[in-house]
């Protein structure tokens, strides 16, 4: 719930009482005075929900999957093409996609350099569970698995393109975005547009697309695959999500009400909310007040998450909390913190993101941060007093 | 801080809130093994080796096979946890134990002014999948009923011993709170009583007397074995006895989905176990050959 700032609440009311008004500019909760003397207050007010828009890269992704009549030779031609352009079918770190070549035709962008104020691009995950963990003092953590759904780069959006399409935007966006594409599928699935999204790219359609605002020193040539070590073990990001679907619900599960006594002469009200709102100059419901609705399937961000751990096989993050929104086996964002604490301060270890080549060696299966025990480590022990 | 906190003493009546909803999980998981699948169909299409492997498994490593909840499933995420579940099996043994198994768990505590901690009792509950597994022993200590709460494979335990290994006649014992104490007393300093290899597990048929009411659950509405019933119905009034008939769900047993949804496909468990079996019976052999070389004690001189 945001507050709302003294400005933008005036311009809610009316321009007018702006001239009479004694509202202070830090606080929201002091009483207005109107021209005509009364006073009213506003409280919280939930913020409306984002008018819906078409993404940037809108196209008609579906398509009918009327019967063409093929014949098995015909079907076979048809995936023996897609085979072609996309390589064989394979399993790589454990999900089903196609073993794409490198698709990079064109001359490789030269790496930017990193800076304070750089945003670097997050990846498309899917959470497939939460389980404990140990700290070396042997303190219990509870983690959440975010698995890095094979994700690739799809294309860059450069700011004047962005600004150009929301022509309605106050300020100017200095940043460009890429669009990252997660899991590949079958091209005879989609339309022939959409297909078309990844063509620059020399990628399968993917199933999930997102778009994430950068620097354009962050910038990745298209088709760069994305994996878990974009991150390390101890980095802060925050997820974005959308949360269990609960449908309606009443105050007790929505807003956590206490209810009312299941006895002692109640009837009919035991998990009804009560009053609503007053008589007199407020005889109306305020704007923001709890009541029963539709609860869940809202697109949230939780910050200033801790990595645990990373499991470079699966391409795994092994995140702090058990609060991450969504259910389990759904697809969740992941992006550095913008916590102004827990930003980043030092250039992270690959930038604009991991490449397995730089390496010498490949990288271990498991990768911890260095409070976390390891589970083939031996028994906690503390020692006597002496 | 589950395990930390569960750990310190508990007075048994603090349970009273915790107690249905654990009762309702593990009773439906548990009660739903000797379901799975019946010796008879298995043997036609197993050969007879093969068949003692993989099915006594599923009892012995219960944790192994995962929540069979179908929107908490992730192949990836339970291959990764059985693996993490393996690597802490190599540092310590944990062996194999069943409700009702008299047990002590050492570990270490940064609380106690020894940093160790040895706690003796019966295991009355074993629930949880995967890493999640946890199991809660009893003892009365002091005249006060005590249960401990571990997670199985918290590192910061250094021993687990099987004191009498045993089953009862339930899948949890949550009723011997309500028992009378010497049914859930044991000495601290218990020896442990060592069964020869391949003998089957036995099984205690004790019945236990309930104290007189209140009680931390209703237990005249169950159908648990290990209680006495006769001395039960003197102890709970008329009004109550007759609701117990209300509150029985006799279909239960013929809803073949509930039984699905509660269980684990015998298919899936054979994958589930051919994936750990080679790890799970080197380790096994380990044991096997470092009991050998403990057993054997030097004879002392008798003065």
């Amino acid at each position: 719930m945001a507050r709302v700032t003294p400005s933008k609440l005036l311009n809610f009311i009316s321009p007018k009482i702006h001239l009479y008004s004694r509202v202070s500019k830090e606080s929201c909760n002091l009483p207005i005075v109107t021209a005509l003397g009364q006073s009213f207050q506003i409280r919280e007010r939930r913020p409306a929900a984002p008018k819906p828009r078409f993404p940037l890269w809108f196209l008609k992704k579906e398509r009918v999957q009327y019967n063409e009549s093929l014949t098995v030779d015909n079907k076979n031609f048809i995936k023996e093409v897609s085979h072609d352009k996309f390589g064989p079918p394979a399993i790589i770190s454990g999900l089903s996609t196609y073993d794409t070549p490198s698709p990079l035709k064109e001359q490789p962008l030269v790496k930017g350099e990193w800076t304070e104020n750089t945003k670097r691009c997050g990846l498309i995950t899917r959470k497939i569970g939460c389980y404990p963990m140990w700290d070396v003092k042997g303190r219990l953590i509870w983690s959440t698995l975010l698995q890095v759904v094979d994700n690739h780069v799809v294309s860059f959006i450069p700011s004047e393109n962005i600004n150009s399409e929301r022509k309605n935007r106050k300020a100017k966006n200095p940043l460009g975005a890429l669009l990252i594409g997660a899991e590949s599928c079958d091209p005879q699935k989609y339309t022939k547009e959409y297909c078309g999204l990844f063509a620059g790219a020399g990628l399968p359609p993917k199933r999930f697309l997102s778009k994430f605002f950068i620097t354009p020193n962050a910038k990745i040539q298209p088709g760069t695959p994305l994996y878990a070590t974009h991150f390390q073990p101890g980095d802060v990001i925050d997820v974005a999500g959308v949360t269990i679907d609960r449908g309606f619900q009443g105050v007790m599960k929505r807003w956590g009400f206490k209810g009312m006594p299941k006895s002692h002469g109640v009837t009919k009200t035991h998990r009804r909310g009560g009053n609503i709102g007053g008589g007199g100059e407020k005889a109306r419901v305020w704007p923001g007040t709890k009541m029963p609705g539709h609860m869940g399937n809202k697109r949230r961000i939780l910050r200033g998450l801790t990595i645990w751990r990373i499991n470079t096989k699966y391409n795994v993050l092994y995140v702090q909390g058990l609060a991450i929104p969504g259910e389990t086996n759904s697809i969740i964002t992941i992006f550095d913190t913008i916590l102004p604490l827990r930003k980043k301060k030092q250039a992270p270890a690959y930038f604009p993101t991991f490449y397995p080549s730089d390496l010498d060696d490949p990288l271990p299966e498991d990768l911890y941060e260095n409070s976390v025990h390891h589970f083939d480590a031996p028994t906690i022990t503390f020692e006597e007093p002496k | 801080m589950f395990s930390n906190l569960y750990r310190q003493c508990l007075v048994e009546k603090h349970f009273v809130y915790n107690l249905f909803p654990l009762c309702k999980w593990s009773q439906c998981f548990a009660s739903s093994q000797p379901e799975l699948a019946t010796e008879s169909t298995i043997q036609a299409f197993e050969e007879p080796e093969k068949r003692s492997i993989k099915l006594e498994q599923r009892f012995i490593y219960p944790e192994f096979l995962p929540d069979p909840k179908i929107e908490w499933r992730n192949s990836i995420r339970e291959r990764l946890e059985r693996q993490d579940m393996l690597k802490r099996r190599s540092q310590i043994e944990i062996p194999e134990f069943y409700v009702g198994t008299i047990m002590a768990v050492t570990s270490f505590t940064p609380h106690s002014t020894s940093k160790k901690n040895r706690f003796l009792g019966i295991c009355i509950q074993r629930k949880g999948c995967g890493l999640r597994a946890t199991f809660v022993l009893r003892n009365i200590i002091d005249n006060l009923g005590t249960e401990v709460a571990y997670h199985l494979y918290d590192p910061t335990i250094e021993k687990i011993e099987v004191i009498r290994l045993e089953k009862r006649l339930d899948d949890e014992l949550f009723y011997l709170r309500d028992a009378l104490p010497e049914y859930s007393t044991f000495p601290l300093d218990m020896e442990p009583v060592i069964l020869p290899d391949n003998t089957p597990i036995p099984v205690n048929t004790t019945q236990v007397i309930l104290k007189p009411r209140p009680w931390v659950g209703r237990w005249e509405r169950t159908d648990f074995k290990g209680i006495n019933r006769e001395h039960m119905m003197t102890l709970i009034s008329d009004k109550m006895k007759m609701q117990i008939a209300k509150h029985q769900k006799p279909w239960e047993k013929y809803d073949l989905m509930k039984q699905y949804r509660a269980t684990i496909p015998e298919e899936e468990q054979k994958e589930i176990f051919a994936e750990v079996y080679s790890q799970l019976h080197q380790l096994e052999l380990g044991k096997k050959k470092s009991k050998r070389i403990r057993t054997f004690v030097k004879p002392k001189k008798s003065a």
